[in-house]
């Protein structure tokens, strides 16, 4: 994990304007379809992957707080000894609502990944060809899913380690991703 | 158990593919089709209807489905009315709930019924739908759909057991030639020879396009009847002799082991033992290959191979015609496409006509006795099993 969050840009030709940008009140026609949403577009809630996050609108806000600060964070039952993922209100075993939080390993390795070559659900689109994956977090027993960055996933490779880091959506929320540091 | 026998008595399917015709019209075409393929059948005598929907809202914008199907398909239940939803094994789910309902004894004929409109205008719309069967705000936010899950599973089985890419062409290859001969398929009449599977254009790699069933509109509805009342609709019938079903997670990180399913060999396990009878007494069996990986591992955990050997069962012909059994006779989700309601239903009509010998000789099981029906659902996180033995209306 980073030590702060890093909004990253994303490549550029898929953020800039086309030149010359046709205003969209302007020209019925534009040249060509428009380009697919990026997934920080604010979209109709029951379109958008992402979850709400703030305290107004989820119990585990402080999951994505700490996410803001670098953090990978879960909760924890001290009574179970249980490490949950992803994070809970209740205990699955003994239901208690007494959990802590606690932060996670920032490296871990891959155990199995793919890509979306096609079929990206709304929002995703742009985003295609992008890798996915489980991977095996360092020193404690929570197996992760989520997109693998920093390299092609014709590279990957399974057992390779990653680094998990804040992924800024654009919008004030935030979400987690993987990225390969192995050259 | 001393419950009230039941009997799967008649059953009908719509063509599955690329429709244009509406969730609606799904609906009154599989209900005509219905009360065509059971003379016999009078809708004042079905007391319940089960309607097995994955997502109509998603997919259709339209909830409280249940009525909408019972008016289209002009039924006016009077016991039972509901829609079962459990994503991909939804038509299972109305077919064990109608075989729940009639054993205990709250309804004595009932249609368990699965409609599905998957086409959208917008392919991304239809896939963010089928995004949000995974564990939305966590997988989903992700990128998952079923495509990456089930190609991971592939790397996994690939890494531990080295299957092949040629072995999951061979469920392929078999699947879509079952399907040749099934008109109510996706791709009837369409060859998927293996050198041709080999070559299309990989969707989630490892998985090609022909190791994926497809996003499909389609119907399906059989009649289930208490025992007393089986010999008014037919003298061969399609007896509930076993139920299972097994669940363990949902969040894709939760899943454990992706190559040892031991949801499906719990819930197999149980059925077959409800059923008094060994995998080895099955002489058919349709189970749910929504990609060849899944059909492998099905193989492996429903006990017809070793752990690891589902390929070489593929590739060996073992669930071919003059095999082991029969797997996936009427085409499987490759060849027949994967309407998500009406998969399970399909599946079953599939084993009544077997068992009336109404099918094409070519994916006819010789004389079968016993079937055992499968679907996973969601990331292979439950599954879900029902066995039939043929039998005289009693």
């Amino acid at each position: 994990m980073t030590s702060g969050a890093r909004p990253r840009q994303r490549p550029s030709s898929r953020l800039a304007p086309p030149p010359n940008p046709p205003s969209a009140e302007a020209s019925p026609n534009p040249a060509g379809p428009p380009a697919p949403p990026r997934s920080s577009e604010k979209r109709p809630f029951l379109l958008d992957f992402f979850p709400l996050e703030t305290d107004k609108e989820t119990r585990l806000s402080r999951f994505y707080d700490r996410l803001r600060e670098g953090r990978l964070s879960t909760t924890r039952c001290a009574k179970d000894d249980l490490l949950h993922w992803p994070p809970r209100t209740a205990c699955p075993k003994c239901h208690t609502e007494e959990l802590t939080w606690v932060d996670l390993p920032e490296r871990g390795r891959v155990y199995a990944f793919s890509a979306v070559l096609v079929g990206a659900p709304l929002g995703m689109e742009a985003d295609v060809p992008f890798a996915v994956g489980l991977v095996d977090l360092e020193g404690v027993p929570l197996r992760l899913f989520g997109r693998i960055e920093g390299k092609p996933w014709s590279a990957l490779k399974v057992g390779e380690t990653v680094h998990v880091e804040p992924y800024d959506i654009g919008d004030g929320r935030f979400f987690y991703r993987f990225r390969a540091v192995e050259s | 158990m001393t419950a009230r026998s039941v009997a799967l008595v008649g059953g009908t399917t719509t063509r599955f593919g690329v429709r244009p015709t509406t969730w609606s019209e799904m609906a009154q075409e599989v209900g005509a089709a219905l009360f065509r393929a059971v003379p016999e059948l009078r809708a004042e005598d079905v007391d319940s209807l089960f309607v097995g929907a994955a997502e109509p809202e998603r997919f259709a914008f339209q909830s409280h489905v249940a009525p909408l199907a019972a008016e289209q398909m002009g039924l006016r239940p009077t016991n039972i009315l509901q829609r079962t939803e459990l994503a991909c094994a939804s038509g299972q789910s109305a077919i064990r709930s109608a075989y729940a309902a009639i054993a205990a004894g709250l309804s004595d004929i009932a249609v368990a019924v699965g409609v599905e409109k998957m086409n959208l205008p917008s392919m991304a719309e239809a896939n963010s739908a089928m995004g949000c069967v995974m564990d939305r705000p966590w997988d989903g936010a992700s990128g998952a759909t079923a495509p990456p899950f089930f190609a991971m599973v592939a790397q996994r089985h690939m890494l531990e057991y080295g299957t092949t890419e040629d072995q999951l062409a061979a469920v392929s290859e078999k699947n879509h030639r079952f399907a040749n001969s099934n008109p109510h398929a996706q791709f009837y009449e369409k060859s998927f020879p293996r050198e041709k599977l080999l070559r299309l254009p990989v969707i989630a790699p490892p998985l090609r396009l022909g190791d994926c069933s497809s996003m499909t509109d389609g119907a399906a509805a059989v009649v289930l009847a208490g025992e007393e009342f089986v010999r008014r609709y037919t003298d061969t019938a399609a007896w509930v002799r076993g139920t299972g079903q097994y669940s363990d997670f949902h969040n894709l990180s939760n899943a454990g082991s992706l190559t040892d399913w031991v949801g499906l060999k719990h819930a197999s396990r149980n059925a077959l033992q409800r059923a008094k009878i060994t995998v080895r007494d099955l002489d058919l069996a349709e189970v749910h290959d929504c990609f060849t990986i899944s059909e492998i591992i099905e193989y492996e955990a429903l006990g017809l191979c070793e752990a690891g050997r589902g390929g070489e069962f593929a590739a060996d012909g073992r669930g071919e015609v003059g095999g082991d059994l029969v797997v996936n006779p009427r085409g499987g989700l490759l060849g027949c496409g994967h309407p998500l309601g009406a998969t399970g239903i399909g599946q079953a009509v599939e084993v009544f006509q077997q068992f009336t010998h109404t099918v094409p000789s070519t994916r006819q099981a010789p004389d079968p006795e016993w079937a055992l029906v499968h679907n996973l659902s969601g990331s292979a996180n439950v599954h879900s099993v029902m066995v039939y033995q043929r039998g005289g209306a009693s």
